[in-house]
């Protein structure tokens, strides 16, 4: 932050008003410039939560099918362990759902998602994800900051940190969820990069941040009158401490609180909207209207510069992907109707607003599930081989890299791990995952670790 | 320039050796050298460099003017800063003729600084040290502060709370000469210390009350590990003691109060609860503990050394693995504060649980005959597919059956209001006296007396093995040692008589010792980083080359040598920093300093500081006289907002069991629950670390969400109203609110202020008394309030 005489003192000096506005604003959460030219200025990344099934969505294994009811063979199972099944004993489970060629390209697509596979021509798959943690809450760590412990930032930490926002009177990392989440808010927090870059969870309603309404009773001019009591009294005490630009920085803080005020409502106020857009994601119908709005508000994020939003589906508890345990058909039925058509509005809607080519959109889980079948009806935790997806920003779309072996068990071609995915993203958006770093516990730390030499930005897009 | 560098190449030639290997010795040998070889490698002999290490000779193919001269990005000697152009000019002379070693070699093994130890400067106050660098920086110092901002600044550093108005005025009257050192001397016996004190061990003892993931599941006792921190504060344990009860106490010491220390290894993140994965478990929580022990009381992070010998400190990974061996035989285990009584709690908790399996069945038995009369009632008002459905057993159903059972069963199960309805009189009172009984079981129920510990499984240990890049696995096993570059040896086997391996017993003394150069000097940095908000050190736990060098080396020395002469008091600790001049001056700058030193690093005045998340709470109840000082017990969980709640993993019925009685929700922050996967907004938004990594060093950040909370958050709400409440019953309300929240009686121009504030407000909600609130809540977000100075 910049004092108020600094910048006087720099205006003076020839400064245009651009640059003073610039200036007014430098913070932690200012622009920053990347290391190169970026293909991408924000992102959406839709974290499916608890697990979605790979050899049910996007990763299609006929052999499930043609050995149904039976054991894996040979060795196949041996070394795999996850939550509640043995891999030695549990008998293969085919996918009970149908997968069709998409769009030119012919991308498989199950017949889970009907409307995005209208979009398959923009999706470039990754089907050899995988990562060691079979558990929710040290999966959701790992793909959220390279770590099954928590305590690391998350991407969207470092993408803040990296990049700054282009909006300062929003945050530069937005979260939705529905406040379930198995990881607790560790999945997006900004470790030991300063609290700043903590991913701001937005409510639904009128008040979408914490603490954002003024309290009950308190009308918008009494507020006004109080917050001008407070910059008074902090301008009186300034004046004799004017060389210590962090109280100055405070006094700057409360009046961006009260633009958050007014800003931050209407960023989520989405009856701004066309009935048409709403319809698209399906805004006002049962099953798809919480998961629609969110996307929407998605794009009205981007829209207003915020450079990540984290979009959590299936947070409720008994409403979340990891329903399949004992009901596969069912958990997965439902949790796709529901993200479905909302997901491809959102890939759609950011292309009509031209959007498109400069956010990237991150489909993914903590992990797949097992192709072996859990009790009767259900699949398992999977972290060894799974799908990711990913769109817009210039990837090359109806392409899948990667593959798992021939009953979807481990990730055997091209494996990618969460640093490689991370560097890649990293790398969409201009930085370089290995000068991306903070020094903490002596050491320069980054989001990938060692790790990251696998980044696979070249063949997304189609390089 | 051609002329100056045959001059320069001259005067090498002739005292080359000595002069080549002074500069070894000055630069290499603290990693390449007669304690510690990284890579292999030693530089302090002839044959030494010509055996080389990993890579070979070091005088084969120019590899050491190569390293030295940076030519090669993955070869870069030293690591930390590049050598003088003239050193390596020395160097490559001697090397291109011949590397010849000096006749006479005295082996003084330069080491560096934290390294060797500290030596007191005699008869030198802190100031000394302090006003001869500002004299050499021409830095003019700021003058005293007033009395009222000195109260306030040592007060908060003491007690984290602010003092009472009373209490500024009493020291402002108080002309002695002594009246601080009476202040320091008053403030340093109340109880308050040791809790604002705990804070900053906690923080680095990453301490919850819960062990995190998914199910984050109470760790029941570790509040115990937190009143025996306050208390070891209180008490002034002497430091060298606390560090051998944390990390031996159960081997060292009889007394069930010492053992408690060891829930420093208890108290972190844990997946203890998800046996799965024990094998990973185990080795987190050796990484842990290795790492965590280092950091903490050596100030060196060897976590590096864990994959690869360190990179920049002395610290081979075979030293890694010798470390990791001392804690291979650990388990977590409960320190029993009284035996009979521990022994009489488990009994009492065995009998009660035979019982209560017992209780159970009979109730269930009891309402199993009404709940299958319901069941029964309502599947006959389904259709008959239904019915049949449900009557047909479970073997011989269709699978359209079995669909139908599944979707309607739950309808079916008969509610426990419906229960009661139905049950006789007879029945009721059966259930009444079950109840009853249960409920005696509980009349007494208290946590145990026990606090979470750590000790050895036996005196045998599990193996440990250095993981090395082309020896199979398991790798080359290793025994237990302490830090070859501090001199440490390896530590021999216990005696055949022994319980435990007493390998931590050995790193504990090694520790608490005045032989080793660190331990000392880490912990009056960190006293020093606490008071002044950053260190002699500005890295608090790290010492090592990746850390910053000491701005004031000799003081850091002295306050060290003092402080170990003094038995390790921290008490006296504080007391000779906070009588120093340099504690006691005004954070205004004297006129053109802060652009020769914005840092504030040679202290030429005191840096203002925000209250931190735990301050700005208390600070906020005790402003509004709600602030409920009782000490220690089991973490309280006050009642938040839901949409303050909101993320967390569990279910709120588990997850936040509010405490029932609303007094303890205005106890000291130190008392709330700190559960790992969910921090009190308030707190997080500013800065409370989140307890899962050691933090030395809190962030302090200005942010929107910091003001949203403290302007709009229920909590500032209500302690505004409460003192707003209290207010209106004083003869000049607003006055009193003034006072109470910064100490001070308010100019006539903030008395204006005050009025018009007043009137408008009272206008805008047509309440005096909400407009009274509001004052209140306005001062509680002013920069005089949030930051001691």
């Amino acid at each position: 932050m910049y004092s108020r005489r600094q910048l006087l003192e720099t205006a003076g000096k020839g400064f245009g008003a651009l640059a003073l506005a610039d200036l007014m604003q430098a913070g932690p959460t200012s622009v920053k410039a990347p290391h190169f030219a970026p293909r991408a200025k924000n992102v959406i990344f839709l974290f499916m939560h608890g697990g979605v099934s790979h050899v049910d969505t996007f990763d299609p294994k006929p052999s499930l099918t043609k050995y149904n009811g039976q054991p894996l063979p040979g060795s196949f199972g041996e070394g795999l362990i996850t939550s509640r099944i043995d891999f030695r004993k549990a008998l293969m489970r085919g996918s009970p759902w149908e997968f069709h060629r998409c769009g030119q390209s012919g991308l498989e697509i199950s017949a889970l998602y009907p409307h995005l596979s209208d979009c398959a021509d923009d999706l470039a798959v990754i089907r050899s994800c995988y990562g060691d943690a079979f558990d929710h809450a040290p999966a959701i760590y790992l793909r959220s900051s390279g770590s099954q412990f928590p305590g690391r930032p998350s991407l969207g930490s470092w993408a803040a940190y990296g990049l700054g926002s282009e909006n300062q009177n929003l945050p530069a990392f937005v979260v939705m969820s529905d406040g379930a989440m198995k990881s607790g808010a560790g999945a997006y927090h900004s470790g030991y990069l300063p609290a700043v870059y903590q991913g701001t969870v937005f409510r639904g309603g009128k008040s979408p941040v914490l603490h954002l309404a003024s309290p009950e009773g308190i009308g918008e001019k009494s507020q006004r009158e109080t917050l001008d009591l407070i910059a008074r009294m902090n301008k009186r005490h300034f004046a004799e401490r004017e060389e210590d630009s962090v109280l100055d920085a405070r006094i700057n803080a409360y009046e961006l609180a009260f633009r958050m005020q007014a800003e931050a409502p209407e960023a989520v106020d989405i009856s701004k909207e066309s009935e048409a857009t709403q319809k698209l994601y399906g805004v006002g119908e049962p099953m798809t209207d919480d998961f629609g709005r969110k996307c929407l508000l998605a794009r009205r994020l981007v829209e207003r510069g915020v450079r990540f939003v984290q979009l959590y589906h299936g947070t409720n508890i008994g409403d979340d992907w990891d329903d399949a345990h004992l009901d596969l058909h069912g958990s997965h039925t439902k949790m796709c109707k529901k993200s479905d058509q909302p997901i491809a509005a959102l890939l759609k809607d950011l292309k009509a607003h031209g959007l498109l080519d400069t956010t990237l959109v991150v489909w993914s889980s903590e992990f797949g599930r097992t192709p072996l079948a859990e009790g009767k009806n259900g699949r398992d935790h999977h972290p060894y081989g799974f799908t990711t997806w990913m769109a817009g920003a210039g990837i090359k779309g109806g392409r899948f890299l990667g593959a798992t072996d021939e009953f979807g068990l481990r990730a055997v071609d091209q494996p990618k791990t969460v640093h490689d995915m991370n560097a890649s993203i990293l790398r969409l958006l201009g930085m370089d995952h290995t000068k991306l770093t903070f020094r903490y516990q002596s050491r320069d730390q980054r989001l990938t670790d060692v790790h990251g030499e696998g980044e696979f930005t070249n063949w997304l897009l189609g390089a | 320039m051609t002329l100056r560098f045959l001059v320069l190449s001259a005067t090498l030639a002739a005292a080359a050796p000595e002069q080549a290997v002074r500069i070894l010795e000055k630069n290499c040998w603290s990693c390449h050298g007669p304690a510690v070889a990284l890579s292999g490698l030693r530089l302090d002999s002839r044959d030494a460099l010509e055996k080389g290490g990993r890579r070979g000779s070091v005088l084969k193919d120019d590899l050491l003017v190569r390293a030295i001269s940076r030519q090669d990005a993955r070869l870069v000697m030293p690591p930390t800063d590049k050598l003088a152009n003239s050193d390596i000019a020395v160097l490559k002379e001697w090397v291109a003729a011949g590397a010849a070693w000096p006749k006479t070699t005295q082996v003084s093994s330069a080491k560096w600084w934290s390294f060797v130890k500290p030596v007191a400067t005699p008869n030198a106050s802190v100031d000394a040290f302090i006003d001869n660098q500002l004299a050499v920086r021409k830095i003019t110092a700021a003058p005293p502060a007033t009395k009222r901002t000195l109260i306030r600044r040592a007060t908060f550093d003491l007690h984290g709370l602010a003092p009472s108005q009373s209490e500024i005025e009493a020291f402002e009257k108080d002309a002695s000469p002594k009246a601080f050192e009476t202040l320091i001397d008053r403030l340093l016996a109340s109880p308050r210390y040791g809790e604002k004190w705990a804070k900053h061990w906690l923080d680095l003892a990453r301490y919850g009350d819960t062990a995190g993931f998914e199910q984050d599941p109470y760790s029941l006792y570790a509040w115990r590990y937190r009143d025996y921190i306050v208390r070891s504060f209180n008490e002034d344990k002497p430091y060298d003691r606390f560090v051998k009860e944390t990390i031996a106490g159960d081997e060292l010491f009889e007394d069930p109060e010492a053992q408690q220390g060891t829930g420093f290894y208890s108290v972190g993140p844990n997946r203890d609860m998800l046996y799965k994965v024990e094998d990973v478990n185990r080795i987190e929580s050796l990484t842990d503990f290795v790492d965590t022990t280092s950091s903490v009381f050596l100030g060196l992070s060897v976590g590096c050394a864990r994959c690869h010998d360190h990179k920049y400190d002395p610290i081979p990974q075979r030293d890694y693995y010798r470390m990791q061996a001392i804690f291979a035989p650990f388990q977590k285990n409960r320190v029993f504060l009284h035996y009979n009584n521990a022994r009489g709690y488990d009994l009492a908790e065995n009998t009660r649980n035979f019982k209560l399996y017992e209780y159970a069945a009979e109730i269930q038995a009891i309402k199993a005959t009404y709940q299958a009369a319901i069941r029964k009632e309502a599947i006959a008002k389904f259709p008959k597919d239904v019915q049949d459905a449900f009557h047909a057993s479970e073997d011989e159903r269709t699978p359209t059956q079995r669909r139908l059972v599944e979707q309607f069963s739950p309808r079916f199960n008969a509610r426990d209001n419906e229960v009661m309805a139905a049950m006789s009189a007879a029945d009721k009172e059966r259930l009444r006296r079950v109840e009853q009984r249960i409920v005696g079981l509980y009349a007494n129920y208290q946590p145990g007396p026990f606090s979470p510990g750590l000790t050895d499984v036996g005196r045998e240990s599990p193996r440990t093995y250095v993981p090395t890049k082309g020896v199979p696995p398991p790798g080359e096993e290793v025994g237990p040692g302490l830090l070859s570059a501090l001199g440490g040896k390896d530590i021999p086997d216990p005696p055949l008589t022994s319980l435990t391996t007493q390998r931590r017993s050995a790193l504990a003394n090694w520790i608490a010792s005045a032989d080793n150069p660190l331990t000392a000097r880490v912990i009056v940095n960190r006293v020093w980083h606490y008071h002044f908000g950053r260190g002699l050190v500005a890295t608090p736990s790290d010492f090592g080359s990746r850390g910053t060098a000491p701005s004031h080396p000799e003081l850091l020395d002295t306050l060290s040598a003092d402080f170990m002469r003094d038995g390790w008091s921290l008490k006296k600790l504080h007391k000779r920093i906070m009588l120093s001049a340099a504690y006691r001056r005004s954070s205004k700058p004297a006129a053109g300093t802060v652009d020769k030193d914005p840092e504030n690093q040679w202290l030429a005045r005191y840096s203002r500081r925000r209250l931190d998340a735990e301050e700005i709470r208390d600070a906020v109840l005790q402003a509004a006289g709600t602030l409920n000082t009782k000490m220690y017990g089991r973490p309280v969980v006050p009642v938040q907002t839901p949409e303050e709640l909101y993320g967390m993993s569990q279910g709120l019925g588990n997850a936040w069991v509010v405490t029932a009685d609303k007094a303890e929700h205005n106890r000291r922050t130190l008392y709330m629950i700190s559960r790992r996967n969910f921090r009190m907004p308030l707190l997080e938004v500013f800065d409370r670390p989140d307890g899962v990594l050691s933090c030395s060093r809190r962030e302090s950040s200005t942010t929107a969400p910091q003001s949203l909370s403290l302007l709009n958050s229920k909590f500032t709400q209500q302690q505004a109203a409460a003192l707003a409440e209290t207010a209106s019953r004083q003869s000049d309300p607003a006055r009193f609110i003034f006072e109470r929240i910064l100490g001070r009686v308010p100019s006539n121009d903030e008395r204006t202020m005050t009025s018009e504030f007043l009137a408008k407000q009272t206008a805008l909600t047509s309440s005096a008394q909400t407009a009274l609130t509001e004052f209140a809540r306005g001062l509680l977000n002013v920069n005089e309030f949030l930051y001691v100075e």
